[in-house]
């Protein structure tokens, strides 16, 4: 470089020989965590290890759609706190985090698939969480450019309408957050890749970068869609994780026709109308694991076809961009908090899949809690990986999906 | 992303024609003496390798194979078997 440039977040801060805590990852959850360790537990003496640039990750790489309409009594509570933060945080942070709350609209696309929304929405309601079931004709009221003719290959027999969610903008939460963390004397190191974790005698007492070597009683690993491969070649413990690209792509910018999100299961694709005027669309994932973040003419096409049958004013509208990221699903869909368990002062936030956008500000809240005390605060112990082997498999899914044999 | 894969019956056909079965985890363990941490290990666990792994491949829009190959996940290229395990 040429010139020396100043982070956005703060000062450059120089790589310690040793830390209090230690997080590989600069993406959402990782920042989270560092910022509440230093705003509300007083743990501010935390580096932020990250290989290559803060948000390189599924941070910036999201469709940023927010909501806390999920399955089951375990995660809506999290969801919805981390829904309740984003006015919070854009206060506390003093930056315009963006949120629009333009609510959500589930397509339910069968009989079958209107009487388990009836049951996701019964478990919304019990918890506070607004969510409605609607009709087609309630759908095309509050989506005009909806095709509700039975004519299509998935005809649409109503929605879950879900008012509270919408769309936040990812960038501005990774900016916000760094900037949050910074303050609080947080220290954000980019291209610093963690190459080792040290133990003895089954505790934390290092961590090996491209850089040095830090020592640290405390690691968390966040490091989104690579953690699970960096816990099993790191530590040994494996997870119950198959890593997968998914894509998502934007059409050109378009006159507002769209002021919902809205999200089809059957056809696997969802859009929404960015403050731009493109339609932002995301796809189902990769049928087989890879690290290549690549995207491919299959997914173009079904997105281009998907979109074309319940969105037909779309057809003929121009794809302008498209990329990829990694989604680490788990087999329940519901992502592993665990830590302090395997080895002392060893934390994991991960299984985040395609929704640790949403969740990442109550995460980043109970693992910070977490820890500083050492304790797993009750929100989260539903998620320990011990659930796979005691048959406690969340229900966040209907049925038991494997992403690897039958994606 | 598209793959190539080498199905032993039918030779060299594309990526979409197969279904993925999961990282090779060895034989399936006895049910004698078997424990709940090691049937969870079998049928859940992996190890995310990026970089070349051993897996399982069912030649599905084919010959109906089940078969093992190597292949890298960060380029998504099959490759020949590591040095190592000959
Ligand atoms: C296309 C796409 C669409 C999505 N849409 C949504 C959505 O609409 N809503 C939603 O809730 N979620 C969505 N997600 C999921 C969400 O983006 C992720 O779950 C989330 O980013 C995970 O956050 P994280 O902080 O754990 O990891 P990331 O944000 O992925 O950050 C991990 C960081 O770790 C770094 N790292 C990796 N290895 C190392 C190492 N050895 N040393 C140091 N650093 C390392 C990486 O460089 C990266 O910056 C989507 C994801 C993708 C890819
Ligand atoms: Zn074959």
């Amino acid at each position: 470089m040429f010139w020396k440039s100043k982070p956005l977040w703060g000062n450059k801060t120089r790589l310690k020989s040793s830390y209090d805590a230690v997080i590989i990852g600069g993406g959402l959850h990782g920042l989270a965590t560092a910022y509440y360790l230093a705003k509300e537990h007083g743990i501010t003496d935390v580096a932020i290890i990250e290989k290559r640039f803060i948000g390189f990750g599924g941070a910036g790489r999201n469709t940023a759609i927010v909501r806390a309409n999920q399955r089951t009594q375990y995660n809506v509570p999290l969801y919805k706190e981390a829904l309740d933060l984003w006015p919070v945080l854009t206060k506390e942070l003093d930056y315009n985090l963006m949120f629009n709350n333009c609510g959500n609209l589930n397509l339910m696309h069968s009989e079958a698939a209107m009487k388990a929304a009836r049951m996701t929405i019964a478990t919304a309601q019990f918890h506070g969480v607004e969510s409605h079931l609607i009709d087609a004709k309630q759908a095309k009221e509050l989506v005009p450019a909806l095709n509700i003719s039975e004519d299509i290959t998935f005809p649409i027999h109503g929605a879950m309408f879900h008012p509270p969610g919408g769309i936040v903008r990812h960038d501005a939460v990774v900016w916000g957050l760094a900037k949050g963390a910074a303050k609080h004397g947080v220290h954000i190191h980019q291209h610093t890749e963690a190459t080792a974790i040290h133990t003895e005698d089954g505790k934390i007492t290092g961590v090996e970068t491209s850089r040095g070597r830090i020592h640290t009683p405390r690691v968390l690993i966040s490091a989104g869609g690579y953690s699970a491969g960096l816990i099993y070649h790191m530590l040994g413990i494996k997870l119950p994780i198959a890593v997968l690209t998914i894509q998502a792509m934007v059409t050109q910018p378009l006159k507002p026709l769209l002021d919902h999100v809205v999200s089809s299961g059957a056809y696997h694709c969802y859009a929404n109308q960015t403050l731009k005027g493109e339609i932002a669309t995301g796809a189902h994932m990769d049928q087989w694991p890879n690290y290549t973040t690549q995207n491919t003419a299959h997914y173009i096409k079904h997105q281009a076809e998907a979109l074309s049958d319940w969105l037909p004013c779309l057809r003929g509208v121009k794809f302008m961009r498209i990329w990829g990221g990694l989604a680490d699903m788990t087999p329940d869909m519901a992502p592993i908090m665990d830590g302090n368990d395997q080895i002392e002062g060893f934390y994991m936030d991960c299984g985040w899949g395609y929704f640790g956008f949403k969740s990442c500000s109550a995460v980043g809240k109970y693992m910070a809690q977490f820890m500083a005390s050492g304790h797993c605060p009750d929100m989260l112990k539903p998620f320990n990986l011990r659930r796979y082997e005691n048959h406690q498999l969340m229900g966040e899914t209907a049925a038991l999906v494997s992403y690897t044999p039958d994606n | 992303m598209a793959l190539t894969l080498t199905c032993p019956v039918c030779g060299q056909r594309n990526g979409y024609e197969f279904r993925y079965g999961g990282e090779d985890k060895g034989p399936r363990p006895a049910e004698a003496g078997l424990t709940p941490a090691a049937w969870c290990d079998y049928v859940h666990m992996n190890k995310c390798t990026a970089g070349v792994q051993k897996e399982w491949w069912f030649h599905r829009d084919g010959c109906g194979s089940w078969f093992t190959t190597w292949r890298d996940t960060t380029k998504n290229l099959e490759v020949a078997k590591p040095e190592a395990s000959k």
